[in-house]
């Protein structure tokens, strides 16, 4: 099955995904693929939705309905029709397929660098301490802290916190990275040693999906930008296509007007 | 009169050892019972969630030594005898319970949501998250209110003496039976009881300071 699977090159499907807080409908069916080393950003104004399907991707959002598959596995629930949780141990192990990176940064405050890194590595991965380690190291030199593998999340600045969360995010050696605004709590002069990780990690190939402000790194990074208004996708396609001013889609248009007037 | 109060020692030492008895198992007992139900409190389904609240606000609006001779006197009337000893016990570890449950839900609410999603984004499952990312942040809120709530038991122990268990309380007391040497006793009493808490209370400071590392 898994032969099967790893030759589609589709790794992400998200399918007539639904859901509501209440009476307010924040995903509306939902249609999104992404494909084995894509990297797909999602743009949109604030509300539509962006960083729910994100966080229904790893579950920590249920949804009312739809599918939504990694690699060909139904992801939350036992099937598409369904809307039966899986178990605890198996949405665990389902989660350490997809690395996630908070917009807060979410490091553990009571472990070091290198901690946050292994935490997962020991007791997810079963590795040993000593191997846990080196591979911390080799990411925290990836991102450039090397030399703050001891220091405590509170010891370092927004940028190299978010930069030990994306190391911590990647050790595991996910599928699919999601990157949910990850830049926009962090002071402007230390947006772009976050990005510059990013991108080192998409020259590599790696699968992201992310949700970002930042239009010129989503306009340069990016395979795809998926814009969403209102619950639902509005339009997708290559940057290029979607950022271009003349775009005839009316509620882009709007929002990259306001964008541009708001932030440039 | 010194000399009544050192004849007296040995048995008001056995009173001490009951006392000590008493505080230790009602301590050990309700942290076991408050930390599981706290847990279910704050994580449980929504019926097990609306059963431990029930509980824990029933019993903290009920004074201790109405709650020890409810259990004692009251219980009987349903077929449940228990022993003076065991009866006093239960009284106390309930109403402590009630409390270490309060202690956990607030040590563990004060951290914040994204704790939990960054470790179930690492896949570790609902217990690992406990043992590994939650706890260790929530013990350092945890430690001050339970330490406090340990010295209340410890004091608290004296009601057992009105089940006529022979604790420091009513050691001392059976002592001024026969002595009639009321106010030296007592302040030999109160400074065996300040003793323990005080103790308690540096162990308490140092063990805050051990932990203190631990910054948001």
């Amino acid at each position: 099955m898994s032969e099967a699977s790893n030759a589609s090159p589709v790794l992400l499907d998200v399918s007539g995904v639904s859901k509501a807080f209440g009476a307010i409908e924040v995903l509306r069916s939902v249609n999104l693929e992404v494909k084995r080393g894509e990297v797909v950003t999602v743009i949109g104004p604030s509300g539509s939705g962006k960083t729910t399907l994100l966080r229904c991707v790893n579950f920590l959002e249920s949804y009312d309905s739809g599918s939504i598959r990694i690699d060909g596995k139904e992801v939350g629930y036992l099937s598409a029709g369904t809307r039966q949780r899986r178990g605890e141990r198996d949405l665990a192990a389902m989660r350490a397929e997809t690395g996630m990176v908070f917009q807060s940064f979410n490091l553990f405050p009571h472990l070091t660098a290198a901690g946050n890194i292994m935490l997962g590595l020991t007791k997810v991965r079963k590795k040993s301490q000593a191997e846990a380690r080196s591979i911390a190291e080799h990411w925290l030199g990836r991102v450039g802290l090397a030399h703050k593998a001891d220091s405590l999340p509170a010891e370092l600045s927004g940028g190299q916190q978010q930069r030990v969360g994306i190391a911590r995010a990647v050790a595991m050696e996910p599928k699919i990275l999601l990157l949910d605004e990850i830049t926009s709590a962090l002071d402007p002069e230390l947006v772009g040693e976050v990005l510059a990780v990013v991108r080192s990690l998409a020259e590599d190939g790696m699968t992201m999906l992310m949700v970002t402000h930042e239009m010129a790194f989503a306009r340069d990074a990016s395979s795809r930008i998926v814009f969403m208004a209102d619950g639902g996708v509005s339009a997708v396609g290559p940057p290029k296509e979607i950022l271009a001013a003349e775009t005839t889609n009316e509620r882009l248009r709007t929002f990259l007007a306001r964008f541009r007037a708001s932030y440039f | 009169m010194l000399g009544q109060i050192l004849y007296a020692l040995p048995f008001l030492a056995q009173g001490f050892a009951v006392t000590l008895w008493v505080s230790l198992l009602v301590v050990v007992l309700s942290l076991i019972a408050g930390v599981l139900l706290g847990v279910g409190l704050v994580y449980g389904p929504l019926p097990l969630r609306w059963a431990v609240r029930i509980f824990s606000d029933t019993i903290r609006g009920i004074p201790i030594l109405v709650l020890m001779f409810f259990v004692y006197y009251g219980l009987p009337a349903i077929g449940l005898h228990l022993p003076s000893f065991w009866a006093a016990v239960s009284a106390l570890t309930l109403f402590k319970t009630a409390q270490v449950i309060e202690y956990l839900r607030g040590a563990v609410g004060s951290i914040p949501k994204g704790q939990s999603e960054a470790a179930m984004a690492i896949g570790l499952t609902f217990r690992q998250r406990l043992a590994y990312v939650i706890f260790p942040q929530a013990f350092r809120r945890f430690l001050p209110p339970w330490i406090n709530g340990v010295t209340d038991a410890v004091k608290g122990s004296a009601l057992v003496s009105l089940l006529g268990i022979t604790d420091l309380m009513q050691a001392i007391n059976q002592v001024i039976g026969r002595t009639y040497e009321a106010m030296p006793l007592y302040i030999l009493g109160a400074l065996i009881y300040f003793a323990v808490n005080y103790a308690l209370s540096l162990a308490s400071r140092r063990l805050e300071r051990r932990f203190s590392f631990i910054r948001e």
